[in-house]
């Protein structure tokens, strides 16, 4: 646990040698809610102007150095697209400043990302362009934006059971109490595969509502938490922006913004992709199971200490719940037949 | 004796709620705290409730085990018949795993023999075990 004066003290010294000039931090402010890393939004003085950054800093476990790598090479690789992301300043890997390795990426300035006030039109408004800019994803050729150096490029008849692999394991490896809502709904996963991939895409890994912002325009000006990204099958980002633990109250609206048929049909026109009823079928109870497995190494997380921020608990506890009614109603007997 | 435990818990979430938080300064901390007081709401549900739910848990599983007792493993009977070693939680929860681990296993046999009557029960098992679990305390 390091203080903000710590981290003001630090940022300073490591931007001002970043930067060859003085550094002074006005304001340093922790944000809540990220699970994966400590966030903080830094005010700085630089030859005097005022600009903001974010830090990201690992918690103290070894266990996501890749994906850390990962997530800035994302970053790295997307700011230059039409796709909006915070661009990415620094990576430092020692543990010489923060007592761990940490990202410093631009702030976005005005940033909101809570879409449940806002006027139907601005969601209608924003729900298009999140498709858009998925689509938009999903048509981009990894292979040019260089996305092999950083990642493992899939096969797209393999893509699926590989992902169901990796995440069965993460279940196996660290659930608490047996699974068997996922276990059956992993059984029938791995007896109903889907047809091979149309083509590998840059897969986001968490594109949901939340995981944006946008600007009082109604503008998404930044797509976040790139760190779950890897390459596959492009239905697996839209499944996942249409699981039901997204759309609160209103289950027919993909993320509590448009309705999920204009939602594929956007996502279709941008990405210039069929969307298989079948195989969109196999990823949605595919990213439940995944939902799942991460709701569980939350909870892991929190009963062995690693990360004792409450978030972990909210999500190990409340979102594993919600998440196993949502592969139940999948496999209800209505829906089954 | 700690009188009415899960009644004490809501009230002192509610104080950290009510008194507590409005106090701090730090965004973060009034976040986290909120959260942590929706958090011990919902342990002070679990205290009331989670061992007599393990416990319906245990009497339905054992149920479908005797609907399923042909699939099911001499040393799986022998885990089945165990009684409980006492109702700590901890003990409760490892009984309970242990039925649910069978629980996967029979799922499994049911649905490769194809033996639907078991399939559909265990399902509705699932279904009665997710309601009773459902945590209402976290918005």
């Amino acid at each position: 646990m390091i203080t903000t004066d710590q981290v003001k003290i630090a940022a300073a010294e490591y931007l001002g040698g970043k930067w060859d000039t003085p550094v002074t931090v006005c304001d340093v402010e922790k944000i809540f809610g990220g699970a994966s890393r400590e966030t903080y939004k830094l005010t700085l003085e630089v030859d005097g102007e005022t600009r903001g950054v974010i830090l990201r800093r690992d918690p103290p476990s070894s266990l996501i150095d890749t994906e850390r790598h990962l997530e800035y090479g994302a970053y790295d690789r997307i700011y230059p697209t039409d796709i909006p992301v915070p661009e990415p300043l620094f990576l430092e890997n020692s543990t010489d400043f923060l007592e761990q390795p940490f990202s410093i990426m631009a702030a976005i300035e005005n940033p909101m990302s809570d879409v449940a006030l806002l006027p139907e039109e601005q969601k209608q408004k924003i729900g298009k362009q999140k498709y858009n800019l998925l689509g938009c994803l999903a048509a981009k050729d990894p292979l040019a934006l260089k996305f092999d150096e950083i990642m493992i490029v899939p096969d797209v008849a393999s893509t699926a059971t590989e992902q169901l692999a990796y995440w069965q394991g993460v279940i196996n490896d660290d659930e608490i109490h047996p699974q068997p809502i996922a276990q059956a709904a992993i059984r029938w996963l791995a007896a109903n595969l889907p047809p091979p991939a149309e083509k590998i895409s840059i897969v986001h890994g968490d594109y949901r509502t939340g995981n944006f912002l946008f600007n009082d325009q109604a503008q998404i000006t930044a797509i976040l938490d790139w760190e779950m990204c890897h390459l596959g099958d492009p239905l697996e980002d839209l499944a996942w922006s249409l699981d039901p633990l997204w759309s609160g109250e209103d289950l027919e609206l993909a993320g509590r913004l448009i309705p999920h048929g204009q939602a594929i049909q956007i996502w279709c026109e941008a990405s210039g992709l069929s969307c298989n009823e079948q195989a969109l079928k196999w990823w949605r109870i595919f990213v439940s199971v995944k939902a799942v497995a991460i709701w569980i190494s939350s909870s892991e997380n929190f009963e062995k200490g690693e990360g004792k921020d409450s978030i972990l608990a909210m999500a190990g506890w409340v979102m594993t719940d919600r998440q196993n009614r949502i592969l139940l109603d999948y496999f209800s007997p209505e829906v089954m037949s | 004796m700690i009188p009415h435990t899960d009644g004490a818990l809501r009230m002192l979430s509610q104080r950290l709620m009510t008194q507590l938080l409005p106090d701090l300064k730090s965004l973060y901390s009034l976040s986290d705290g909120a959260l942590i007081g929706l958090l011990i709401n919902a342990i002070a549900d679990e205290t009331a409730e989670g061992i007599q739910r393990r416990l319906d848990d245990i009497a339905e599983m054992k149920l479908i085990f005797i609907a399923g007792e042909a699939l099911l493993s001499s040393r799986d009977k022998e885990v089945i018949s165990a009684e409980l070693s006492s109702y700590r939680l901890a003990d409760v929860n490892d009984h309970h795993d242990a039925l649910t681990r069978i629980l996967v296993s029979l799922h499994q046999k049911a649905e490769d023999k194809e033996i639907e009557a078991l399939n559909q029960s265990i399902w509705a098992y699932l279904r009665r075990h997710s309601q009773r679990h459902k945590i209402t305390a976290v918005p």
